[in-house]
């Protein structure tokens, strides 16, 4: 059913910190080059401007991939998701607070706990089967929880907290 | 064991089914649970409901952006763009969600969505186009969400009629899941409750078994402590396991000195120990077990002290668990064993007390008779000499005075021999007329010599033979008879005697009885003292009674030969008039007897007979040798028993007399070769003489094969009748001439006995070795020195005749010394 998200997960984890060894702690974040698709505010350490954080495709996918192959109920049959984990974003970003106000294009808001964001936790997808997804598939990011690793991730509530076409979030205390 | 197997098949096997069953429903109440729980906990539908009228939401927004764009100028196509792709959206995860796979199988689903998913494919061209074609377009992309808009709510309401119809689907399942549940909880409880029961009386029975358990162990222990034997348990090898209180009084040690401990060397005497040992050794292996199971047995057992005392011991084993146990009991008995010998040594004693009382009287009887014999036997030979008148009288007054004694002397030795059981009954067959009238006979001088009459008759039909105890009958009719004449003064006594059978059934020989009644006009006897006539030693008081007084036994011992004949005896009596004596016998009918004839009246003198008298003493030998010849009969004389068989041998006699005891062979012997020889006396009666009158000494004499016997002192009369009735029809011709006896035959006995007596001690101071020669001179002498009045001598001589016996010298030469001296004191010899 699902392949090992754990391991990828900790070698997606061990690039970053060399990736980040090179660079020197930078309070900033650079500038995105692409359309910005996901907007943190709210109390995190990184920002590129007026207090939030700005982010493009490259961006994301600079912070680290992380894969979870599972089914889920919107979906038919078993399918690769590729995204970035909501812990490693969460450290990028040096967020630091007890959870995250989560809204979509359409304005549906979510609230996920910053404890949900764990090693083996949920990722922000964008891509689903190697494609990237548009607007029109659930893009251009949706929480994904690994729902078929346990049965804790099947419920209403983490299903409820499972937001397609998210854009913005912020980090409350 | 079996208490076990018992309880397999009933309580415990209804115990593991029910217990079984439980497990089976709990496990099948948890399957039950958890798939219910799955069902409830994988929460499967998003909010459903919620998505459906999200696209009825988006789809407005849709439409809202629609209109904006279209009154505008200058539209915002790019909102336009994002509420239909949000609006795409959510028509694909309706299409592809697996949350809604049941509701596209709906017709009423399916179709309204294949009709919006083609009105969106056929306008993502123009939406992804340019802008202008899209701004151009806006008319065509409203007209063709014109249908969408109804498509859209059939969408939804199919789909909320299909969930509200699965979720109650799903309330109707948990409703009967929860059912199941509880009706499975309730029989779970019932089954609980009845295990709870089970064990509680599982429990109950448990605590009442205990009880039971302690109660028995408490009375158990309380017998076991209050045991008067030793009670002891050892395991196989012979470690005590329990020592009771008495054991511990008994063996002397403390319980918990000797539990564990082997019982071999604790209480098993040393000579017992190796059988001890082997026992148990055999018992362990399995073989025989003599002790074991054997109830009681004698042994000895040791106390912790090394004392051995006898004991009585009971082992038995018993299985308790897997080990076997032995149990004994144990009793001390050394009490017992001692009171035991105690009563042992009491009875020989007071046997020996008896045995020394019966050869006192067989003594006595002896030792009183053979002198009285002397006497008497020479009072009647002084009678047939001249004597003055005065003389005479004296004579017959001796006579007198001596019968008396003799008769007394006899009356003691009845009763002795009555109470020491040696009067055993000897029937013998009678003719009870005969019997009377022979006692009448001899009677009648003594009642005319009162002046009385004395005669008999039947009282009805006379009698024939019957059988009875003659002599005892004969004995108590004298006495009777005796009293009657004793008590008479010139009046009358009348015998009358009856037979007859009290139901009156002829023929019923067991019923036959016999009355006699001693009739009298005598003096009578006061009423109070008619209940007294019967006992020992009641004399009558009566001082008209000329005679010498009786020994007062005689009533006595006719009351105690009547009762041993099964009979009664009673006197009536009316003082001044006289009295009745009756006895009344049971007797049975007998057949005459073939030489009934023969039965003499007794006094009848007979012929002249050839006798054969055998005797060692030359005292008595004298006295019968002229007692016969006197009678007129032919004597020849033997002095032993070889001398016997010889004359018997040489000649045919009418009778032979023979004495017991004598030398060289006694006269059983002699009557036994007689008897078993070819001689002419083969078959002729021969009378032992003895002074030995008790009952076993005549019964051993006629089985000897003896025809009878006459006891000694020999009396003329009891001569004459025994003659009477061997010799009666054998009377010879040829009278033997009277042989003329020496003209003073007693002052030739003396001469000759002092003789003999000398001689007798010279031959002893040469010291002879002839134990058995030395006895029998001894006694013969002994025999003499009676009947010469010489007592002290005689029982001197006994003596050296016992010793003699007995081989021993050094009493022998004792009583030697003794003898001469009695006989150096000695009185005179002379004869009564």
């Amino acid at each position: 059913m699902m392949t090992f998200p754990n391991v990828q997960s900790a070698s997606a984890a061990l690039f970053l910190t060399f990736a980040l060894a090179g660079a020197a702690p930078a309070e900033h974040l650079p500038e995105p080059h692409g359309p910005v698709i996901l907007t943190v505010e709210g109390t995190i350490a990184r920002t590129n401007g007026e207090g939030r954080a700005r982010l493009d495709l490259q961006m994301l996918r600079d912070i680290g991939e992380t894969t979870i192959t599972t089914d889920t109920i919107w979906t038919a049959g078993t399918s690769e998701f590729t995204g970035v984990a909501l812990d490693d974003l969460l450290d990028y970003l040096g967020a630091e607070g007890q959870e995250i106000d989560a809204r979509a294009i359409n304005d549906y808001a979510v609230t996920v706990p910053i404890a949900d964001a764990v090693e083996g936790g949920p990722i922000l997808a964008y891509a689903m089967d190697g494609k990237t997804m548009s607007r029109r598939d659930k893009g251009p990011l949706w929480l994904i929880y690994p729902y078929a690793s346990s049965s804790t991730y099947r419920t209403e509530v983490i299903y409820a907290r499972s937001i397609w076409q998210l854009d913005r979030m912020t980090v409350l205390d | 064991m079996s208490r076990r197997n018992r309880f397999l098949p009933g309580g415990r096997a209804i115990f593991f089914g029910v217990a079984l069953i439980c497990m089976v429903a709990i496990g099948f109440l948890a399957v039950e649970i958890v798939r219910d729980l799955r069902l409830l906990n994988s929460a499967n539908s998003d909010n459903v409901q919620w998505t459906l009228s999200q696209a009825e939401v988006e789809f407005l927004e849709m439409r809202h952006a629609l209109d904006t764009a279209r009154r505008q100028p200058e539209p915002d196509l790019d909102r336009l763009i994002e509420e239909f792709d949000i609006f795409y959206s959510r028509i694909s995860t309706l299409e592809t969600g697996a949350l809604y796979e049941s509701l596209r199988d709906l017709p009423e689903f399916a179709e309204p969505m294949q009709r919006i998913r083609r009105t969106l494919d056929d306008l993502v061209p123009l939406i992804d186009g340019p802008r202008a074609d899209l701004a151009a377009g806006l008319p065509r992309i409203e007209s063709a969400f014109g249908q969408s808009r109804a498509d859209l709510r059939e969408l939804a309401t199919s789909g909320l009629y299909h969930f509200a119809r699965q979720s109650d689907f799903q309330r109707i399942s948990v409703a009967v899941t929860l059912m199941r549940l509880g009706l499975l909880t309730s029989v779970l409880v019932m089954v609980l409750i009845f295990l709870l029961r089970h064990a509680q009386n599982a429990s109950r029975q448990t605590e009442r078994r205990g009880h039971e358990l302690a109660a028995a162990y408490t009375r158990l222990n309380t017998i076991l402590d209050t045991s008067l034997d030793a009670v002891l348990v050892a395991d196989l090898s012979g470690d005590i396991q329990q020592f009771n209180p008495a054991a511990e009084r008994i063996f002397k040690y403390d319980a918990q000195q000797v539990v564990g401990r082997n019982i071999g060397g604790l209480i098993v005497p040393d000579h017992l120990r190796d059988a001890h040992e082997a026992g148990m050794a055999r018992m362990r292996a399995g073989g025989e077990r003599r002790v074991v199971g054997r109830g009681r047995v004698r042994l000895d057992a040791m106390r912790s002290t090394g004392e051995v005392f006898p004991a009585e011991l009971a082992l038995e084993t018993a299985q308790t668990g897997s080990e076997e146990i032995i149990v004994g009991f144990l009793r001390d008995i050394s009490h017992r064993i001692s009171s035991e010998n105690e009563l042992v040594e009491a009875r020989d004693k007071a046997l020996a007390g008896e045995k020394a009382k019966a050869d006192f009287l067989a003594m006595m009887t002896h030792e009183i008779r053979t002198p009285l014999n002397g006497v008497l036997g020479n009072l009647s030979l002084l009678e047939e000499t001249d004597l003055t008148p005065a003389q005479a009288r004296y004579v017959h007054n001796m006579a007198v005075s001596g019968k008396l004694l003799m008769s007394h002397v006899d009356a003691v030795l009845d009763i002795a021999r009555f109470e020491s059981g040696a009067t055993a009954l000897r029937a013998e067959v009678v003719d009870p007329g005969r019997l009377v009238q022979d006692i009448i006979d001899s009677q009648t001088s003594a009642a005319e010599a009162n002046g009385n009459t004395l005669d008999w008759a039947w009282t009805g039909a006379p009698a024939d033979w019957i059988r009875v105890d003659a002599s005892r009958l004969q004995q108590v009719l004298v006495n009777l008879i005796g009293n009657a004449i004793k008590f008479t003064r010139d009046g009358h006594v009348q015998v009358e005697i009856e037979q007859g059978d009290p139901l009156d059934q002829p023929g019923a020989e067991a019923g036959l009885w016999l009355e006699i009644r001693i009739i009298d006009t005598g003096i009578g006897i006061a009423e109070a003292d008619l209940d007294r006539v019967f006992e020992d030693f009641q004399t009558s008081g009566c001082t008209q009674d000329k005679g010498l007084p009786g020994t007062g036994l005689g009533l006595g011992i006719a009351r105690r030969f009547v009762r041993a004949m099964q009979g009664e005896i009673g006197a009536e009596s009316t003082l001044g008039e006289g009295s009745v004596f009756w006895l009344r016998l049971p007797v049975r009918a007998a057949r005459a007897p073939h030489n009934a004839d023969r039965t003499g009246t007794g006094c009848a003198p007979a012929g002249p007979c050839s006798i054969l008298l055998v005797e060692d003493n030359e005292i008595n030998l004298e006295l019968a040798r002229d007692m016969l010849s006197l009678m007129g009969h032919d004597v020849s004389i033997a002095r032993n028993g070889q001398e016997a068989v010889v004359a018997a041998g040489a000649r045919c006699f009418d009778l032979i007399l023979m004495d017991i005891r004598m030398p060289v062979m006694d006269g059983l012997a002699a009557t036994r070769a007689i008897r078993d020889g070819q001689g002419p006396n083969r078959d002729a009666p021969i009378v032992a003489l003895s002074a030995n009158v008790l009952p076993e000494a005549k019964d051993r004499f006629i089985a000897g094969g003896m025809s009878d016997f006459l006891g000694k002192p020999l009396m003329k009369k009891e001569l004459a009748q025994v003659i009477a009735r061997f010799c009666s029809d054998a009377a010879l011709a040829e009278g033997a001439p009277r042989d003329p006896a020496v003209d003073d035959p007693l002052a030739a006995l003396k001469a000759r006995y002092l003789d003999e007596t000398c001689a007798l001690f010279d031959w002893l101071a040469t010291m002879p070795d002839d134990w058995s020669e030395i006895a029998d001179r001894a006694h013969r002498i002994a025999g003499s020195a009676a009947a010469f009045g010489q007592a002290d001598l005689r029982m001197a001589l006994l003596s050296v005749e016992t010793t003699a016996e007995a081989e021993d010298a050094a009493a022998l030469a004792q009583a030697v010394s003794q003898a001469r001296r009695a006989w150096e004191t000695a009185p005179d010899p002379s004869v009564a």
